[in-house]
């Protein structure tokens, strides 16, 4: 386990000033030098990749894009795996219910979808406390890693065959929002995805602003640092776990809502995005918030560009090359503290 | 831990109870196992064509049940592929050993593969209601019978299709790019598709990929294949995907003559003109098909989606043709015995098919439908209809797609 805003850390009081300037210069030269990378790795696909530059511009576009999807997706599940160290195999579940859940309130409520996105908010913020409350804080407390991990692995298989049971296993569509897509130095970007990829920043945002700023976050942060010695002094732990939990569900009732619009719904639709959301997680650093957001769009761009390359699954087996490569040489994630 | 341990021999019993509860059939039932994806990511498929099947066992039973058999009923009893070839293989053994003379299923190509061999294996026969993979019927099984076109069968009669119904609308097609599946099923379509084209004077010149899973965004792969600049882009794919390229062909701007679906999951389900709304207009798609224009299968459709409150896709058709095929097996071999049921159905020859097919359903050595055929469908008004060949025509053409009166051009 380790902070949740590894870049908000202060070096700690005890620690030797140099290992704290040391850490500080690698938390800005690991990011900076992944982004060089990765423009770098654009610059040479224009320049030396034969393909057509308004396809490549059209592959990176689509790839940001699909990045702030994963993004979204993504920063919940490092809140929840990072601060309580739970594997929530019920990230995808979870998703595919605020999706649902958005497609109920739009069709039978009448509402506009990015309303109903709004209101499923505080819906699967509740869940999730309930859930953590309820299900998994005895198992989190006792320090059991396996527990949790079968806990939100049935979960998960109980949301998916719940929603199967109400709404068949048909593809359902969320009917029309903002239809239309605009033109980005060439390529096309329908609003749909730039409204989502805006999503993933304003969340972003909102949770470091959250974390670093709230005594709400520096309790989280400081559970997550040393659940113990934050019960000490006076952190309710139970709370703090379950409250954590219902944020990283109600990020992804933002995720869900702002997905819906331009995915079919069944009831496995989330599954497919949970594997990625590990992966970033992982990749970004556990519990870093920035590390998800820039995860997402690495693993976004891997995946796009990478498959005017290597087509159908090439792209997906080079996206866990990278994430090989980065357990390898860092295996605390892009902005993870070490360990 | 003792009431965890408790627990856990609790459910042990439960299952173990549940799973010994084997099926024993009465003396005047004729049981006909179903396996297909009740659960997982196919689900709502697999239930539609158990659903369908359902109906038709309703409504042979209605009718008097099997008359050679002094009228005995048939019964349906489901088996959950969960959409993986293991847990189908075990679904039919099971059904086997419960008492089931001949299976129908699974929807899926490498399910169906390995519940073939099951039937092989028991000699009981199994009637493919959807499967597309040729490879299924090549392992030489004298048990197995398919009533859809295999994918090179679709591949090919999609690209004869395609040029006649261009040549007809004087705008002969010459290339295309062809967007498909990973997998043997986008693949052997493809390849069909291709061999085929080349002889009717059509050019693939351009074949994009896409994974199976984790896509959800075809904008890159759309773009990649409008830039060799095709008159018509093909597709073979499943529902979701199938969606996201149509949407990105429109989103793209795309100025092509159509966008033409080869055994397409998609371009003719009932659901897909609401759902892709205008990126849908004037899709073709060249699919096997319930009859539209038979009267029984309009019946069939009608009271279908009174019972089950949805509307029945070609796929429960084809489901609910499966079980026609085994009971009219069963009406000519006047027995319960798999073999000679076997026998019977490979000399069928069923005169009336619930789907536009181009004649009777008749099975040849290697267990194909001889006149199993596709037809091309096109979305008109919001609604999927008919439109080549003229026989099976249940609305006009639109071609080049979009040139209809009053719209551009």
């Amino acid at each position: 386990m380790t902070d949740p805003t590894s870049t908000a850390t202060a070096p700690a009081p005890e620690a030797p000033p140099d290992r704290g300037t040391q850490r500080r210069t690698s938390e800005v030269a690991v990011p900076l030098g992944v982004m060089a990378a990765v423009v770098v790795a654009l610059v040479l696909v224009y320049a030396v990749g034969q393909r057509a530059t308004d396809l490549v511009t059209q592959s990176i576009v689509t790839g940001l894009l699909l990045g702030g999807v994963y993004a979204l997706v993504s920063v919940g599940l490092t809140l929840i795996f990072g601060v309580l160290g739970i594997v929530n195999f019920a990230q995808g579940a979870m998703l595919t219910m605020a999706m649902f859940l958005v497609y109920e309130m739009t069709t039978s409520g009448g509402l506009p979808v990015y309303v109903a996105t709004l209101l499923a908010v505080p819906i699967m913020f509740l869940f999730g406390v309930v859930v953590q409350a309820a299900l998994l804080n005895k198992l989190t407390l006792a320090g059991s890693h396996e527990g949790p991990l079968l806990v939100t692995l049935g979960l998960s298989l109980l949301i998916i065959n719940v929603l199967l049971m109400i709404f068949g296993g048909r593809p359902l569509r969320v009917p029309g929002s903002v239809d239309g897509s605009v033109e980005v130095f060439g390529a096309v970007a329908s609003y749909e995805r730039l409204i989502a990829f805006g999503g993933a920043l304003l969340v972003a945002v909102a949770l470091l602003l959250l974390l670093r700023r709230t005594s709400f976050g520096m309790s989280i942060r400081a559970v997550s640092a040393n659940a113990e010695g934050a019960s000490l002094v006076g952190v309710d732990v139970r709370r703090i776990y379950a409250l954590t939990f219902g944020i990283g569900a109600a990020c992804v009732a933002v995720a869900g809502g702002l997905m819906a619009p331009f995915l079919s719904l069944t009831p496995t639709v989330g599954e497919q995005f949970t594997i990625l959301a590990f992966v970033i997680v992982v990749l970004g650093g556990l519990g870093s918030v920035t590390g998800a957001l820039l995860g997402g769009l690495v693993i976004g761009l891997v995946q796009t560009v990478g498959a005017l390359y290597f087509p159908g699954t090439g792209s997906l087996i080079l996206v866990f090359a990278v994430f090989v490569l980065v357990l390898f040489f860092r295996p605390q994630g892009i902005l993870g503290a070490p360990q | 831990m003792k009431k965890l341990s408790l627990a856990v021999v609790g459910v042990l019993i439960v299952l173990t109870a549940a799973a010994c509860g084997g099926y024993e059939p009465a003396e005047d039932e004729v049981v006909i196992g179903s396996v297909h994806p009740l659960t997982g990511a196919l689900a709502g498929q697999g239930e539609m064509m158990h659903e369908g099947a359902q109906l038709a066992v309703d409504d042979l039973n209605e009718a008097g049940g099997i008359e050679s058999l002094g009228g005995d009923s048939l019964v349906l009893r489901a088996g959950d592929s969960k959409g993986t070839a293991d847990a189908g293989q075990i679904e039919a053994q099971r059904l086997v050993s419960e008492g089931a003379v001949a299976l129908i299923g699974t929807y899926q190509s490498d399910v169906t593969a390995n519940v073939s061999a099951v039937a092989e294996r028991n000699r009981v026969p199994l009637v493919i209601d959807v499967a597309v993979d040729d490879v299924i019927l090549e392992q030489g099984y004298e048990h197995t019978f398919r009533i859809q076109p295999n994918a090179s069968s679709m591949g090919r009669d999609g690209a004869i299709a395609l040029a006649e119904l261009s040549k007809a609308n004087g705008k002969p097609v010459r290339t295309v790019s062809y967007l498909h599946i990973e997998g043997a099923f986008g693949q052997s379509v493809h390849d069909a598709f291709e061999k085929e084209a080349a002889d009717q004077g059509i050019d693939v010149v351009s074949e994009v990929t896409y994974p199976a899973t984790n896509f959800t965004d075809a904008t890159t792969q759309v773009r990649e294949a409008l830039a060799a600049d095709p008159d018509v882009v093909v597709v073979t794919g499943y529902y979701p995907d199938s969606l996201l390229i149509a949407q990105a062909v429109r989103s793209l701007g795309g100025d092509v003559d159509a966008l033409y679906g080869i055994a397409n999951g998609g371009f003719d389900d009932s659901a897909f003109p609401a759902d892709s709304g205008p990126a849908g207009a004037d899709v073709l798609s060249a699919n096997y098909h319930y009859a539209a224009t038979d009267e029984r299968a309009q019946d069939i459709r009608a009271r279908f989606e009174q019972k089950y409150g949805r509307t029945m896709e070609t796929s429960a058709m084809l489901a609910y043709q499966a079980v026609v095929v085994i009971a009219q097996g069963l009406e000519e071999s006047g027995s319960k015995d798999p073999e000679e049921l076997r026998d019977a159905i490979a000399d069928l020859e069923i005169d009336d098919p619930l789907l536009e097919f181009g004649g009777p359903i008749a099975f040849d050595e290697a267990g194909e439908n001889e006149n199993a055929s596709v037809t091309v469908m096109q979305i008109r008004d919001g609604k999927v209809e008919q439109v080549f060949p003229d026989e099976f025509k249940t609305a006009d053409i639109v071609y080049p797609a979009g040139r209809a009166a009053g719209a551009k051009e």
